[in-house]
């Protein structure tokens, strides 16, 4: 149950930004599921990895994953499920503690909260960053070897 | 078609895609490939959030350049992945301006989710997020208000056409003045969840996105201006929410 409701939540919540975004009718579902799968990857890879900023990292690269080839799919943009996927991992609760650690003058506190959302951040961006770079090389490759085979096809004909 | 047709199809598409949510460089690469299908020779583009610059060349004629300043952006990707698909279909088909023009206005008046559903969206969105950071059912409650209270100021003050960060500022201003009150009330013991649950409405979710996704296509200017509006905007909640907690404390004890 305590790993099941996070999820459950997180859903509910990329569902509604989901409606927030304007997102087409029959990709609403769709885009909600990844926020849930985000959440699901970070509750599991919990059992494993106590250090937080990876598993952030991990579940971005799960849901940057999901969205890419979900946007082959669907023949739609990746921005339709990333961005709506990305919101419950975005850390709300570390800004906010490292405001409330510098408003009651916990000035160390306040650095040291604020140095992890900063990474946990960073941990966001560098997962989108290395799946889209990879996914976008694969194709690139897939496409120049495509044409190179029909160039030996079209040659071997000719001669 | 026309040179003049044909940049100010290419145009009106673009700015219905940067004006609605779209990354910079989707703009230019759709801008661009609509151009070359439609018989464009050269086409050159520039695009930044708030202008799309345009320069067409066709085959025996004068160059012609067109710019347009965007000025109001809101979130409505229906549209772009509509216009994805339309221009998507004219590099496979060829078709006439008229059809084009017809196609574009459909597109432009495609309605939004209606109002009370994004009310309902807003305010179902803090009541997750409050159980999401371990709230209880009643602090859930608390944060379904919030939300609820949050976007009605965001429109109120939208209709006045006040600038992000204010709106942002007065957004945590609301959900933690309501959240000291529920707490001195007694109503509720965990006060920071629900103030953390209901600032998650105001995250700007698709400025990250996109600027991380701006950044990796080499778009480094619409990247970075993207990413700086998103770090202001978490610096303008946290300033909202600061206000009344220092300020109200002392009376409320919470």
């Amino acid at each position: 149950m305590n790993y099941i409701a996070p999820c459950l939540y997180a859903f509910g919540a990329s569902l509604a930004f989901a409606f927030v975004f304007n997102i087409p009718r029959n990709k609403l579902l769709l885009s909600a599921l990844g926020g849930m799968l985000g959440q699901l990857v970070y509750v599991v890879f919990q059992l494993v990895i106590s250090n937080d900023v990876i598993l952030y990292l991990l579940a971005t690269i799960a849901i940057s994953l999901y969205a890419e080839v979900l946007a082959r799919l669907t023949k739609s943009p990746t921005t339709i499920y990333l961005a709506v996927a990305l919101i419950p991992l975005v850390p709300g609760g570390g800004i906010y503690y490292t405001m409330l650690y510098f408003i009651n003058s916990e000035i160390d506190l306040g650095i040291s909260t604020g140095i992890h959302t900063l990474l946990i951040s960073g941990a966001l961006a560098v997962g989108i960053i290395m799946v889209s770079s990879t996914v976008n090389l694969v194709r690139k490759v897939m496409i120049k070897s495509k044409t190179k085979i029909r160039k030996k096809i079209k040659y071997g004909k000719n001669t | 078609m026309t040179i003049n047709q044909l940049s100010h199809v290419a145009m009106e598409m673009g700015v219905i895609l940067l004006s609605n949510g779209a990354e910079t460089y989707r703009v230019e690469e759709s801008m661009h490939r609509i151009c070359i299908a439609l018989g464009a020779k050269e086409a050159e583009i520039f695009v930044v959030p708030t202008t799309i610059i345009i320069s067409v060349t066709l085959e025996g004629e004068v160059p012609l350049t067109r710019t347009r300043r965007i000025h109001s952006r809101k979130i409505d990707l229906t549209k772009v992945s509509e216009i994805n698909h339309l221009s998507r279909h004219i590099c496979y088909e060829p078709t006439n301006y008229k059809d084009l023009l017809a196609d574009i206005r459909r597109i432009d008046t495609i309605p939004s989710y209606p109002y009370y559903l994004h009310v309902l969206a807003f305010a179902f969105i803090s009541q997750m997020f409050t159980l999401f950071f371990g709230g209880s059912f009643v602090d859930s409650c608390v944060g379904f208000m919030i939300g609820m209270g949050i976007k009605l100021q965001m429109d109120i003050m939208g209709r006045f056409e006040a600038n992000v960060f204010f709106t942002n500022i007065v957004g945590g201003l609301i959900a933690s003045t309501v959240a000291v009150a529920a707490s001195g009330l007694g109503l509720t013991t965990n006060m920071d969840t629900i103030i953390i649950g209901s600032i998650m409405t105001l995250v700007p979710g698709l400025a990250i996105t996109n600027s991380i996704r701006d950044i990796i296509a080499g778009d480094y200017l619409s990247g970075l201006a993207k990413g700086i509006e998103a770090l202001l905007i978490g610096a303008a909640i946290a300033a909202g929410v600061a206000v009344p907690l220092s300020l109200l404390r002392p009376f409320w004890g919470g």
